[in-house]
């Protein structure tokens, strides 16, 4: 009987009749969820269980120390989506090491209104595989009207003084309180675009709660696969000599993935909008500082082929005199602003999961001169080849590392990290939908 | 045409990312290319800088030394040192090359400046191919002799500063022998870079677990109110090394014990755990308050030195199991040699803060384990309730240990109370792991030296008034060791913590050494 603790953690006889009295056999079976309990036993437990793994001390590898960084609290809509997660926290709790927080939220079942418990101490190896630590997960299952109460009922199994992250498995609840609820218990609240069934809708909800709740912290794992781009970006304009050509850029060329029959992949069902591509073109439009063109006319969406093209007005920064010197005693005309273009279309590359960027393409003109700041994935999912074109030529060719990051994992990883509000990010959320209202 | 930080650039793309600064293109030369150091340390982390991209395009390396090594010989020895020593491995064969693109190499003598001058053609020419825009960084990875030489030749060549980019020059430890050549050291390469140009590396400050230290103390509010002489009694500095020379006898003979760890890393640890709050996380403010500690060092000379220090060099023993000779049976170490193996210090810092605290130093090679650790030991507590109790006698001092390597983290030893009807207490240790709380892969130290002299941020590197005033205090007993016969180096049996000695020098002062 290893299922209370899974993988190393060893149950003599003893415990095995303690846990015997303990077990609530009313409610769902989760054998993956750890032991069922009590709410009100859930610390009692868990302190038993450490004092079991302290004994596995003696005899094996393990570290049996108490720590925790983090609440990190996991919504999922129903078990089976709550089962996968779980499958990958280990991975997560290797870097983050956390109280693992997994609530189900069957508002939509037959059930009758009740609440249940599991607790578990899992373990990750730390060095190859002779070393283990532990982490500790407690599994909530709220049904029927218990959901609307889930934000108070979890309270009491939150780790003290520590940052709450919450993450919300695939669309938010449209209309729900609980989302907001959760939102204002955590200190940030973490979504994937990438899995919302309704992308459009997901991301204006995002948008207007961040209005209604301007305290809460929000992210998107959609950010963090865009995060490699910004930086590549973010390098060209590095270079002193290619500074000035940020002015001069006019035109913002973005493709994504797509398959050839816009099938879903072995990566699974995901979003058929390009939410990174828009991500970063929203990111591009707030750095840059450019504007829509009033006349929506200007702006196309072509359903058919999936491409977006929207016309900016974009501030050049100081009043300029173009074209006639005033020395001349010519009429000059003083503008501050010039036209621009954003665009996104679809690339097939069917081995890649759709709405992975492949291009990014920066294109200025000034004085005269041109340069093309070129982010370009070839057909290898894992590399991208960065170019400048000048005038006189072509430059600083490299190929990078840039994953396509379809590990939320990985995304996870990095989110955990952040502590209090992405500007930016909301900023560039705004952005998009607003590119999107153009649609 | 003046040094520009490229803190001073501004790129808003910058804007909420993980580098905030812009990391411009750039060339570093490394002297000594063939050696040890480039071997294991340097390529592999430019490597991994590269994988990770915070290397911009166009970054290119030369490598220059004697042996008569074409680019693609120099790309392979680069290829087969990270394929070693890349915490990142197998090495990503696209990112490999396009990275070796920009790997050279040039053949040169260090005292010819025809070669200093090839060098000048060649970075001109990388300038041009891969846009590095006159950005170089040199670094001196060759034996300290060199090191006047090459930065001679580098001011004749007139590549100590260009009118395209900036210039910046790392030197590696040891810096200089003693006061007088690092003095030296400092006036001739001075004569050619300016001190903002200049990069001493101490690779402990590269460290996660030291730039810890100033987060421990500087940012939680309860330690620093009882960080001085009214709480804390003393403090133990730890280096031990398990290893022996390693084939490194002709290094070691010349530098011993107290140049290899006392002058540099250790005074380091001192100072940051010795210093004032700096009034910025800048680099001269950070070292300014180093600086000050470092000065108000009470000076170890004469008989002040003898009594305050202890040195010695192992004998045969056992270490890890293995039955090992002892220092004047190694190979390649005379058998006349005076040089210290194990040395013990006790310093007191004299200002307000920790006038009368003693700071107990101590490293040696072939103790009975690799660790480094700092020990701040605090007063008892000035009434002991518990004294007509079973208590009596039970209660130990609060330590607070730093553990720099391996296990890093922190502990607080205090007392609890054994449960039980009687009154019997013990310490026990609070732990924070690194290991257990952040279980990510640290960058090596190297990787980020070599980032931050490329963003032009020096705060963990040495500056000059600093190197100097390490020197001042060893200088000292330097001076005092060498008026002393020989007969005063003690011995240690191989494996343990040092001679019968040094265990008397800290029992004098009612203290004894922690056993780590």
């Amino acid at each position: 009987m290893t299922f209370y603790v899974d993988n190393d953690v060893q149950y003599n006889e003893g415990v095995r009749e303690l846990a015997k009295v303990n077990i609530d056999s009313s409610g769902p079976r989760l054998p993956w969820a750890g032991k069922k309990v009590h709410i009100e036993n859930v610390e009692e437990e868990l302190s038993f269980l450490w004092r079991m793994t302290a004994d596995n001390v003696r005899t094996s590898r393990n570290i049996n120390v108490r720590t925790s960084v983090l609440n990190l609290v996991i919504c999922a809509a129903n078990i089976e989506i709550a089962q996968q997660a779980s499958k990958f926290m280990r991975e997560v709790m290797s870097t983050h090491i956390a109280r693992f927080t997994l609530l189900i939220l069957e508002e939509h079942g037959d059930n009758p209104p009740g609440v249940f418990t599991w607790v578990t101490l899992r373990s990750f190896p730390i060095i190859s595989d002779i070393m283990r630590h532990n982490f500790e997960q407690v599994t909530l299952l709220a049904s029927g009207g218990a959901v609307r109460s889930v934000a108070h009922i979890v309270q009491p199994l939150l780790k003290p003084d520590l940052p709450i992250y919450l993450w919300w498995l695939n669309d938010p609840p449209y209309g729900s309180s609980v989302f907001a609820q959760l939102a204002r218990l955590s200190s940030r609240v973490i979504v994937d675009s990438n899995t919302f069934i309704q992308p459009e809708d997901g991301l204006n909800f995002l948008s207007s709660f961040m209005q209604q709740a301007p305290d809460s912290a929000i992210s998107d794992l959609n950010w963090g696969r865009v995060t490699p781009w910004r930086e590549l970006v973010a390098q060209f304009f590095d270079v002193a000599e290619y500074r000035p050509y940020l002015s001069g850029v006019h035109r913002i060329e973005i493709e994504h993935a797509v398959t050839a029959d816009n099938a879903s992949t072995a990566e699974g069902d995901v979003s058929p909008d390009p939410i990174q591509a828009l991500l970063l073109a929203g990111w591009l439009k707030t750095i840059l500082n450019w504007k829509l063109a009033h006349d929506s006319a200007e702006h196309v969406y072509d359903p058919a082929t999936g491409t977006f093209s929207w016309h900016i007005v974009r501030p050049t920064g100081a009043l300029t005199l173009h074209s006639i010197g005033i020395s001349s005693g010519k009429t000059g005309k003083l503008s501050v602003h010039e036209d621009g273009v954003i665009s996104i279309r679809p690339r097939v590359q069917s081995d890649m999961r759709p709405g992975t960027i492949c291009l990014v393409r920066l294109i200025s003109d000034l004085d005269k001169k041109y340069a093309i700041f070129s982010l370009n994935r070839g057909d290898d999912a894992e590399h991208v080849f960065t170019s400048v074109e000048l005038s006189e030529g072509t430059r600083s060719q490299r190929t990078v590392q840039v994953a396509t990051a379809n590990d939320a994992v990985q995304l996870l990883h990095d989110e955990l990290e952040i502590i209090g509000r992405d500007h930016l990010f909301e900023d560039s959320l705004q952005e998009v939908t607003e590119l999107l209202a153009q649609k | 045409m003046p040094q520009r930080s490229v803190a001073e650039a501004s790129n808003p793309f910058r804007e909420g990312i993980r580098i905030k600064q812009s990391l411009e293109p750039c060339v570093m030369v490394i002297f000594g290319a063939t050696g040890d150091l480039t071997h294991r340390k340097l390529l592999p982390a430019l490597y991994n800088l590269a994988l990770e991209h915070p290397l911009p395009a166009g970054f290119s390396v030369v490598g220059f030394a004697r042996r008569p090594y074409s680019d693609e010989d120099f790309r392979q020895q680069a290829l087969n040192s990270i394929n070693e020593y890349s915490r990142q491995k197998p090495v990503n064969p696209q990112i490999w090359e396009s990275f070796a693109a920009g790997i050279h190499y040039l053949q040169s003598n260090f005292h010819d400046l025809a070669g200093y001058e090839k060098l000048g053609t060649l970075l001109n020419q990388i300038d041009q191919e891969r846009g590095t825009a006159g950005n170089r960084i040199f670094y001196l990875s060759t034996p300290p002799s060199q090191y006047p030489e090459i930065i001679q030749n580098l001011g004749a060549a007139g590549l100590n500063r260009n009118r395209k980019g900036w210039t910046r020059i790392i030197i590696e430890k040891p810096f200089g022998h003693d006061y007088n050549s690092a003095k030296e050291l400092n006036r001739q390469v001075g004569k050619v870079f300016r001190e903002e140009q200049i990069y001493r590396i101490d690779h402990y400050l590269g460290k996660e677990t030291v730039q810890n230290i100033l987060v421990f103390r500087l940012a939680n509010g309860i330690f620093e109110p009882v960080w001085n002489r009214r709480y804390v009694d003393h403090v133990q500095i730890t280096v031990a090394e398990n290893l022996g020379l390693e084939g490194r006898s002709g290094y070691y003979e010349e530098a011993g014990a107290i140049r290899d760890m006392i002058q540099n890393h250790m005074l380091q640890l001192l100072t940051l755990v010795a210093m004032e709050p700096p009034i910025a996380f800048d680099a001269n403010a950070v070292r300014d308050e180093k600086v000050k500690v470092l000065h108000a060092l009470q000076p170890l000379v004469g008989r002040e030195a003898a009594t305050n220090s202890i040195r010695a060099q192992y004998g045969p023993g056992w270490v890890g199991g293995h039955q090992v000779p002892g220092y004047l049976e190694e190979q390649g170490v005379s058998p006349e040699s005076t040089t210290e193996t194990y040395v013990a210090l006790k310093l007191f810092v004299d200002n307000w803060r920790w006038a009368g605290v003693p700071f107990y130093l101590r490293t040696g090679k072939h103790l009975p384990k690799r660790t480094t650790e700092i020990a701040i030991q605090f007063k008892q507590a000035p009434l002991m309730l518990f004294k007509r109790s079973e208590a009596h006698g039970q209660v130990e001092p609060n330590v607070l240990t730093l553990r720099i390597q391996p296990d890093e983290g922190i502990s607080l030893k205090f007392g609890a109370k054994v449960p039980g009807t009687d009154m019997q207490i013990r310490a026990v240790n609070m732990d924070f792991f690194y290991g257990s709380s952040f279980v990510r892969e640290q960058p090596e130290a190297y990787e980020r030296l070599l980032l931050d002299c490329m963003l032009g941020d020096s705060t963990l590197f040495t500056r000059r008034d600093e190197v100097e005033a390490q020197w001042t205090l060893i200088q000292g007993i330097l001076d005092e060791w060498k008026t002393e016969p020989r007969s005063n180096i003690l011995t240690y049996e191989s494996g343990t913590w040092g001679p019968q000695a040094a265990d008397e020098f800290i029992w004098r002062d009612g203290h004894r050494w922690r056993r780590p």
